[in-house]
């Protein structure tokens, strides 16, 4: 139902009329996100400058039953903040002021708006920094963060941004204004900042996040390893991992990705090597320099081709340039691509490398592989060309390697979330119950139905009725009970 | 519709993946947080103005015009997206195709009727109001009425960007040959005076002359040389720019000099494009490529030199030095290692980068005139991070941007050019306090 | 009494009895949060125990929520693995499961956190008999709601937890901690300088009877070939450092709290904690300076007044002992989000069958 007047009226009242955009070549732009394929034009664009504002947005949208979708940078990468038909989006971005910064306490308190990266901008001063570090975190803002759960190549040793939010401050799909979590994080009866952060945007809007920072490490020691075969560096993983050691990061990229990532940033990856290593170690100086010289013992034990270990702050920020740029950077070499963001347990990582390489040569496309192997985030890169008519193929290929992932005993999703890539999905990991359980959950949030629906849970609408429900492969494998 | 004169290509457009990298180093972006004011958005706009789904008039036009053109997006962008050429494309389209509202016209006329003449520009530049100034020269005397009535705002802003000049600095004239200082030359360079620069800052001309004889290069300077175009060619007014184009080339290429030095981030922007421009044209094709090919900016001349080793000895200059990007220099010529490498070869110099040193400063061409409130909160904004870093002296190698960010520090410190700089240096002189 | 043995076993409980019912693991927090009023009939997880799976290479284990978590610690430390969990009452043979529905954390919360950040998956059995699962058994899954976070802290009231996936990390190879007298606003600026140095405490813990005299508690981990250094490295900032290994049973003991005693957990800003405690009544004080999470010893009267001294200062208490028989506020003025509390208790379990009375009066 296309949004009525009144609606369009009580939304100009309260906000600056010029904050709400509705000439349908403005709110084309805001058609997608990070997921191109998927493209849906709003009714209208809301651009508020204050978390009051929000609140009095969503209230406009709670009485006229206005289905809205908030919208940070809109880099997502799985249609998280894919417009509704007949709504409105709401764009955070404007909401962008660092509120406060505690260094005695070690948090700050910053709007949803605020880009990731400048909160450890504003903070470096003081020797602390934002731990979680999505590849996006220049532009990525702290409140799709929350929306997402958002992880990032440290997230192995220092977790994911649920650990790091202690509280947010969130105006509900009736419009009213409470706040999850507390000053130490301790949450007074269930966790429900923690059920909100990752929720993809369904269960409210953030406007105020107070986020723990952490004391930048004494020691930081970086290492970039070329190996002859994705296996080999499979194998230096495990035996790190089983040596007790926790590093910082480790990421792992093949030949495809290496060549994108070093034609776009020149941060000295060897072209043609079949598989990279970044392993990152940090902590205490004593700590980290003995530890540093066994991973690279492993290293050379699995035969490492190269090794070259970061002399200097440049040096270590050029590795990371090189395995940050590395997705969009595929747009190089190549028109178009999908990116998967499945998780498998860390030891059948080379198992399913295997199976990828496969399915990608029977699919006749590309594969890039670019993944935080620490603990088993792959985020594998489907290269087609649209123009060719490749798409459908390309999709099929990408659904195919997420499902595998779950069948590995694994998720679909790592940090991208389910959004409405993966919705249709979700019954491959879970069982109708399960997902009438969060459907629950979700209905008592917003009854009305309008905050960002369509996403995450499976709808008849996207999906079509569920089929049978196909046992769990860990429910057929005993792990796990089903009734 | 696009028309069929080089719209842009759909490839340029499908470079574009969405991954939204550019959104913080875009200064609209960072003003406004509107998605249309982004470079992603502008692509998409591009995009869909190509497959004819929107319109040119209106919402198009109105953000490509927003676009500063600094660049930024380009060199964030990890996949490679040549927003340059995109713009490139586009902004002539809109000047052939969609109808300016009077006052625009006649505003936009003016300025392309001033600023690529020295001559008119020298006579601006006389002591007196800008618009008794305007007066004088005869081709616009007839237009300042009705601009004074409609666009107040922008005269201002042209009025209060514009230093007083002392006469005889802007009706100084250079040597056409400066031989290279003693003897033994590395090479022969024609310069590029530029126009704005040659009237406004003929002092950093002068100094380019002599740094450049000091390091061991003959400096010819052709007395007919006129406008390179680049303000014509950034705002899309593609025909006199080309024309603009062929008449610098036809100057400079019968010079046998080694290399065409410029001093201005800007005209060296415009006259590396000049093979791009003229590629189409079989006539001009590989002399505009020859040319393009010679052009220097004066850093990339004075780097290349201080690797062989410097000729000419250095005072030391005790001072904290700010380097500000210029964005025709830094993101569209990708000079930026190079300037820092000549500053730092003065001894005692602490040079400093500036926070959000990829945010353009605001001048942007012409932006400042067109766009004068944006200018200024970019101008603004630039003044505060400078301020930051607590330099004695701020450098960068353009014109717009030295005036724009002259009149937003209010003359809190010395602001050069870095061959004055140097220059001060090399002779071993006070450094000057503009 | 129910006493199930497997989730079939579990979910037929629930559907085959009607009426309210109470969730009892190890019965380590039966006294905590609010009383659990009358109910017809209790529930007891304890047969629900044992490893499912244990995964060495993943660092991830599966278990039955009954489990005690001291004896899955002893099935891991072959594997030199452990949950990063040292709550005081894991020594009583607290539950896996209990220990996640009543959101509880020991010392080394300060590098590890509590349960929350531990789960990474779950399966549960609502009211109505509806078994589901969230997340899964890997440390990076986005997947769909993590319900397991709707049930840490929920004290048995919005469903059973069957079963839990834990991440694991290693056992350090040395675990080392100084000690040193001191009062506690003396402990906070030893803290601050622990905090802004390079020394990456696991645990900063202070413990005393009045704030005047205590003893601040600062625990490393690491390895065995650099530990000796870091600890010399230590040192200097902790004048008068001894080595306090033996030192956490006292801890532990202030946590638990003894007989007649109330014990309140709370949280305020770490740097708002001392300030805080002195303005309580209390007989013993442990103080997370790191967390700003601390437990203090209480008379029971004295109970309603340090609800309301602690929410004064923007911070969160729950009750974590209650002397028999004595009638004491278990919740402090009730959090913003009360009503979204509710609507989930209304969706989950509408009948109100589950854990009646342990959010009282709130819900």
């Amino acid at each position: 139902m296309p949004l009525d007047g009144a609606a369009r009226r009580a939304f100009e009242a309260v906000l600056d009329p010029q904050d709400v955009l509705s000439d349908p070549v403005r709110c084309r732009v805001y058609e997608c996100d990070g997921l191109t394929g998927h493209r849906v034009v709003p009714e209208l664009v809301l651009l508020p400058r204050t978390a009051e504002q929000v609140a009095a947005a969503v209230r406009v949208c709670a009485e006229h039953e206005v289905p809205f979708v908030a919208r940070g940078a809109g880099t997502g990468l799985s249609g998280g903040a894919l417009p509704v038909a007949d709504g409105v989006v709401i764009g955070l971005n404007r909401l962008n002021r660092i509120l406060e910064v505690d260094p005695v306490d070690r948090r700050a308190v910053v709007e949803p708006g605020v880009t990731n990266l400048d909160v450890t901008r504003a903070v470096a001063q003081y020797g602390l920094y934002y731990a979680p570090d999505p590849s996006s975190q220049q532009v990525c803002t702290i409140g799709g963060n929350v929306a997402e759960n958002s992880g990032g190549a440290h997230c192995l040793k220092y977790g994911f941004t649920t650990n790091h939010v202690l509280a947010v401050e969130v105006v509900l799909p009736d419009g009213s204004t409470v706040t999850l979590g507390s000053d130490t994080g301790e949450q007074q009866g269930p966790d429900l900042r923690g059920l909100f952060l990752g929720s993809e945007g369904t269960l409210g809007i953030v406007t105020k996040v107070t986020v723990r920072l952490l004391r930048t490490p004494e020691t930081v020691r970086t290492l970039l390893a070329d190996f002859p075969s994705v296996a080999a560096a499979g194998e230096v993983v495990s035996d790190v991992v089983a040596a007790g050691i926790v590093p910082a990061a480790v990421e792992m990229m093949d030949a495809l990705a290496i060549e994108a990532a070093e034609e776009a940033v020149h941060a000295g990856y060897t072209i043609g090597t079949p598989a990279a290593l970044v392993v990152e170690l940090d902590g205490p100086a004593e700590e980290c320099g003995s530890t540093f010289e066994q991973v690279r013992r492993i290293c050379e034990a699995h035969g490492c081709t190269r090794l070259h270990i970061a002399g200097s702050a440049e040096e270590r920020a050029a590795i990371w340039r090189g395995r940050k740029a590395a997705f969009a950077a595929v747009g190089r070499i190549s028109p178009d691509y999908f990116v998967q963001d499945g998780v498998v347990p860390r030891t059948r990582l080379a198992e399913t490398l295997d199976r990828i390489a496969a399915m990608s040569r029977s699919a006749g496309l590309r594969v890039a592989n670019v993944f935080h192997a620490g603990d088993g985030n792959l985020h594998p890169l489907v290269l087609y060309d649209g123009a060719a008519g490749e798409t459908a193929r390309a999709e099929e290929l990408t659904s195919a390697i997420a499902e595998l992932c779950v069948e590995m005993g694994g998720s679909l999703s790592g940090e991208h979330g389910i959004g409405t890539d993966k919705a249709c999905s979700m019954p491959k990991m879970f069982s109708r119950d399960d997902l009438a359980v969060m459907a629950r959950v979700r209905d008592a949030w917003d009854p009305q139905g309008i905050c960002n629906p369509g996403k995450v849970l499976p709808t008849p609408r996207l999906c079509g009725e569920p089929g049978k429900y196909r046992p769990h492969p860990l429910e057929e494998a005993g792990v796990i009970e089903r009734l | 519709m696009f028309d069929a004169h080089r719209p842009p290509a759909r490839e340029l457009l499908s470079d574009c993946v969405h991954c939204g990298f550019c959104l913080p180093t875009c200064p609209t972006y960072r003003l406004w947080g509107e998605e249309m004011d982004s470079p992603r958005g502008r692509i998409l706009l591009m995009d869909l103005a190509e497959k004819g789904e929107i319109p040119l008039e209106g919402a198009f036009t109105e953000h490509i015009d927003n676009c500063l053109g600094c660049m930024a997006c380009v060199t964030a962008c990890p996949s490679g997206v040549q927003y340059d050429r995109l713009l490139e494309a586009v902004r002539p389209q809109i000047e052939r195709n969609v109808p300016r509202p009077r006052g625009e016209q006649l505003f936009r006329g003016a300025i392309f009727a001033l600023f690529p003449y020295k001559r008119r520009l020298r006579l601006a530049a006389l002591p007196g109001a800008l618009y008794q100034r305007l007066r004088r020269a005869p081709s616009v005397a007839k237009l300042v009425s009705t601009i004074t009535a409609t666009l107040p705002a922008r005269l201002a802003a042209v009025e209060s960007l514009l230093p007083p000049v002392a006469v005889r600095e802007a009706f100084a004239r250079l040597p056409r040959v400066t031989p290279a200082v003693g003897g033994n030359r590395r090479g022969r360079v024609a310069l590029l005076t530029g126009c704005v620069q040659d009237v406004f800052f003929h002092r950093v001309n002068a100094a380019t002359v002599r740094v450049l004889a000091a390091e061991g290069f003959d400096v010819v300077v052709p007395r007919d040389q006129q406008c390179c175009g680049a303000l014509e060619l950034h705002s899309g007014r593609e025909a006199p720019a080309l024309v603009r184009a062929k008449r610098t080339i036809e100057t400079f290429e019968v010079l046998g000099v080694d290399a065409i030095v410029t001093n201005v981030a800007g005209c060296g922007s415009s006259m590396k494009e000049y093979g791009h421009l003229l590629a189409d044209d079989p006539e001009w094709a590989e002399r505009a490529a020859r040319f393009s090919r010679s052009v220097r900016d004066v850093h990339e001349v004075l780097a290349d030199a201080l690797a062989e080793g410097p000729r000419a000895p250095r005072h030391p200059v005790r001072a904290r030095v700010a380097y500000h990007d210029a964005c025709h220099l830094g993101h569209a010529q990708k000079v930026r290692a190079q300037p820092r490498a000549v500053l730092a070869s003065i001894p005692g110099v602490e040079l400093v980068d500036l926070p959000e040193a990829e945010l353009c400063c605001g001048s942007a061409g012409i932006y400042n005139l067109l766009h004068p409130e944006a200018a200024a909160e970019l101008g603004e904004r630039k003044a505060a991070n400078v301020r930051s870093t607590q330099p004695d002296v701020v450098v960068t190698a353009n014109p717009g941007c030295l005036l724009q960010i002259g009149k937003h520090l209010r003359g809190e410190r010395p602001l050069l050019h870095p061959v004055q700089l140097l220059d001060a240096s090399i002779r071993g002189v006070p450094v000057p306090q503009h | 009494m129910l006493h199930p043995t497997d989730l079939k076993e579990l979910r037929d409980a629930v559907l085959d009895s009607s009426g309210t019912l109470g969730i009892a693991g190890a019965g380590t927090a039966a006294d905590w949060a609010g009383p659990l009023g009358p109910v017809d009939a209790v529930l007891d997880t304890t047969g629900l125990a044992g490893i499912v799976v244990h995964n060495p290479g993943d660092m991830t284990v599966a278990v039955r929520a009954g489990t005690p978590l001291r004896q899955l610690q002893e099935e891991l430390a072959p594997h030199h693995q452990r949950v990063s969990l040292d709550a005081a009452r894991v020594a009583e043979g607290a539950t896996v499961g209990g220990l996640v529905a009543t959101g509880d954390a020991g010392p080394c919360g300060l590098a590890f956190g509590s349960m929350r950040d531990l789960v990474i998956g779950v399966t549960l059995v609502l009211a109505d008999g509806t078994v589901a699962r969230s997340g899964g058994h890997v440390i990076k899954n986005v997947a769909g709601y993590d319900l397991a976070k709707l049930l840490h802290g929920s004290y048995g009231t919005l469903a059973v937890i069957a079963e839990v996936v834990l991440r694991l990390h290693p056992v350090p190879e040395r675990e080392a901690t100084l000690a040193v007298s001191c009062s506690l606003t003396e402990a906070a600026e030893l803290a601050r300088a622990v905090l802004a140095g390079p020394h990456e405490a696991v645990a900063l813990e202070w413990l005393g009877t009045t704030p005047d005299a205590g003893t601040l508690l600062v625990r490393l981990n690491g390895t065995a070939a650099a530990m000796d250094a870091r600890l010399d490295r230590l040192r200097p900032v902790l004048p008068g450092a001894v080595d306090g290994d033996d030192r956490w049973a006292e801890h532990a003991a202030i946590v638990r709290g003894g007989p007649g005693d109330a014990v309140l957990r709370i949280g305020v800003r770490p740097s708002k904690l001392p300030g805080v405690l002195t303005a309580l009544p209390a007989r013993a004080i442990t103080a997370g300076l790191g967390t700003g999470i601390a437990t203090v010893v209480l008379d029971a009267q004295d109970v309603a007044a340090a609800h309301e001294t602690v929410a004064a200062a923007g911070g969160t208490s729950v009750l974590r002992r209650r002397p028999a028989g004595a009638s004491v506020s278990a919740w402090g003025p009730p959090p913003s989000a009360l009503k979204v509390l509710r609507a989930v208790k209304q969706s989950l379990d509408p009948a109100g069958r589950l854990g009646p009375g342990r959010f009282d009066p709130w819900m």
